[in-house]
């Protein structure tokens, strides 16, 4: 008896040391490129740090210096009214493009390939062909010209990237484009998880298609509105790729294009100013983290009015 | 396919048209509007593709086919490319296959300790592992920049692939899908291997990793999708062009050649088709890896 509680022990400890072996690695990776590199990033934050190292203690001076920093505002004003716009388009976009797939039958595998394919290609590649495709003599332009549009009488004669006042609504359209496939799988998932007897039910009381949507799918789709508001927030926060192959590190045309990771690229490895850079990182982390706090805060309150 | 067919034919005659027609119209609208959103969705990759055959003034015109149809664009992206395309290929592949090996194995070694193994604190570790999700890449800029340039690996050189291969090495999403996995295999499997008298190991890489076949397959071609199309972190570790992976050399091929766009559209297509290939081989994959991190999430 005693030697099989002993054999017992010995087995679980066994299965202990197994489990912290086969995590070891992982969390060593994790341990130094995650959660150290974000102690590591607030400690570079407060010295004047170069590309040699350290050079000088300065406590919240990069703080102070950010908050004086008009590019840094333009970057700032630029990521949020990014997100402002793209979050709530890319939602809308995926969640009727969901509701209508999982509305048909035949063909609905197709469908959800279908429109999951532009997110698998790289940022690199979307992005250079969208510039030729919106460049002022590209495809978008000829269309317009199809449509009865003369694009070089327009203000920005049709140089939609190429113009500061079109810039960045025209790489709002571009990523709105290429989430929504994925957008639309969140949804489609939350939507398999609505018990079928809920609109049943709501049938025999009569309620129309419109009805139904906006009484049962709508408030059943809380944890996906959830989901894909804070994929979608953390996602349109950090755009950098498509900013900078179509505009540079500078975020040309006129900064039109330069985003806080932009900026944060740009300081750190054009100008070498780590200690700077990771101040502007730590900032964009908080503004990440308020916003989820946030969407988190308006979701519940969401559900919960829902449930009443 | 085939069984939609089939059910389709067990059908009463009656039902494959819709009683009501307010719901055939709806049908038909929702159709149209599908029809509608697939064209949008290929038609600029059917673009490039045609434009990359194409010659330089007719790439500016709204010509649907070639003409004439040239290799021009391909030409110019083999020969002016630098590094040379062949050695950006080479560099994006090597990439991009090691994470996938590293992704798929501590994935399901670590999916398998957190869905199966008990060892004290294991759901804390599981939660601090999904935390890593809240940490943007960006912040994390400058502290891996500096660690990696301590550790050596910032220099030009084969070390500077494994700075890249470190970082990608393992997503907290591939352990999650190898963890919800694991977590649906049956007890019985792993039971009958222990009383054979297999260990720990022995029972996972004989049983359990053979038994999550369908999740390893998510596992590979999520990761060998990130790490083939990611920009921000080769831009950043990789020194010498040398080592550039292909969205590296189509960045600064775009920024060299602005408006030469039959090579920038075959240098597009290269880059595109292994991702494309993959995802028609294997869709189902992509979508229920997708789907398993969106329901549980």
């Amino acid at each position: 008896m005693i030697r099989a509680a002993r054999r017992g022990r010995t087995q679980r400890s066994r299965e202990a040391i197994a489990g912290y072996l086969f995590v070891a690695i992982p969390l060593t990776l994790y341990a130094v490129y995650q959660f150290g590199a974000l102690g590591y990033a607030f400690f570079i934050s407060f010295w004047r740090w170069e590309i040699l190292g350290p050079t000088a203690f300065v406590g919240p001076h990069n703080y102070q210096v950010l908050l004086a920093d008009p590019a840094f505002h333009r970057a700032v004003v630029n990521s949020v009214y990014y997100a402002v716009v793209v979050v709530p388009c890319q939602m809308a976009l995926g969640l009727v493009l969901a509701v209508v797939v999982n509305q048909i039958w035949f063909g609905r595998g197709f469908f959800r390939a279908a429109f999951y394919f532009p997110a698998i290609a790289s940022s690199a590649a979307i992005t250079v062909l969208y510039i030729y495709i919106m460049a002022p003599d590209g495809l978008f332009n000829h269309l317009l010209q199809l449509l009865g549009a003369n694009p070089s009488l327009f203000w920005n004669r049709g140089n939609w990237l190429g113009n500061g006042a079109t810039a960045l609504q025209s790489i709002m359209v571009l990523n709105v484009w290429t989430t929504s496939g994925t957008m639309m799988l969140f949804y489609l998932a939350g939507l398999q998880a609505i018990p079928t007897d809920l609109y049943e039910q709501a049938s025999v009381d009569g309620a129309g298609t419109w009805q139904r949507f906006w009484r049962i799918t709508f408030p059943m789709l809380a944890p996906s509105h959830y989901l894909v508001a804070v994929t979608s927030v953390i996602g349109a926060l950090q755009l950098f790729d498509q900013a900078y192959i179509a505009g540079g590190s500078d975020g040309n045309p006129n900064q039109a294009l330069l985003t806080m990771v932009l900026y944060l690229y740009d300081v750190a490895f054009r100008q070498f100013e780590f200690g700077y850079a990771a101040a502007v990182g730590i900032v964009l982390f908080a503004i990440i983290f308020a916003a989820t706090l946030l969407q988190r805060r308006f979701f519940g309150e969401v559900s919960w009015a829902a449930a009443q | 396919m085939s069984a939609v067919f089939e059910r389709a034919a067990l059908r009463p005659a009656g039902r494959a048209t819709s009683p009501r027609p307010v719901a055939a119209a709806a049908r038909t609208a929702a159709y149209v509007l599908l029809a509608a959103y697939t064209l949008l969705v290929f038609a600029p990759f059917a673009w490039s593709v045609i434009t990359s055959f194409k010659t330089l003034p007719d790439s500016v015109t709204l010509g649907l086919l070639p003409h004439p149809a040239s290799t021009y664009g391909y030409q110019k992206a083999f020969t002016q490319l630098n590094p040379p395309l062949p050695v950006l290929l080479l560099n994006s592949t090597l990439i991009a296959t090691t994470v996938t090996v590293t992704n798929v194995l501590l994935g399901a070694l670590a999916g398998y300790a957190f869905a199966r193994l008990r060892f004290p604190g294991r759901e804390a570790i599981f939660l601090a592992v999904l935390g890593t999700l809240m940490i943007p890449d960006q912040l994390r800029l400058v502290p891996v920049y500096q660690i990696l340039a301590g550790a050596g690996l910032i220099t030009p050189g084969p070390a500077n692939y494994a700075g890249v291969v470190s970082i990608l090495a393992i997503r907290a999403l591939s352990i999650f899908i190898m963890r919800q996995y694991f977590l649906t295999v049956p007890y019985e499997l792993e039971e009958a291997a222990r009383l054979d008298g297999a260990g720990t190991f022995g029972t996972f890489w004989r049983i359990m990793l053979p038994a999550a076949r369908p999740a390893l397959a998510a596992v590979a071609i999520l990761s060998f999708q990130d790490a083939w199309n990611n920009f921000f972190w080769p831009l950043v570790i990789l020194q010498a062009p040398a080592h550039w992976t292909l969205p590296l050399g189509l960045a600064q091929f775009r920024f060299l050649y602005s408006t030469d766009w039959p090579p920038l559209m075959a240098v597009t297509v290269i880059a595109t088709v292994p991702v494309v290939a993959l995802y028609l081989f294997f869709q189902r994959h992509f979508v229920s890896g997708l789907v398993s991190a969106a329901v549980k999430g």
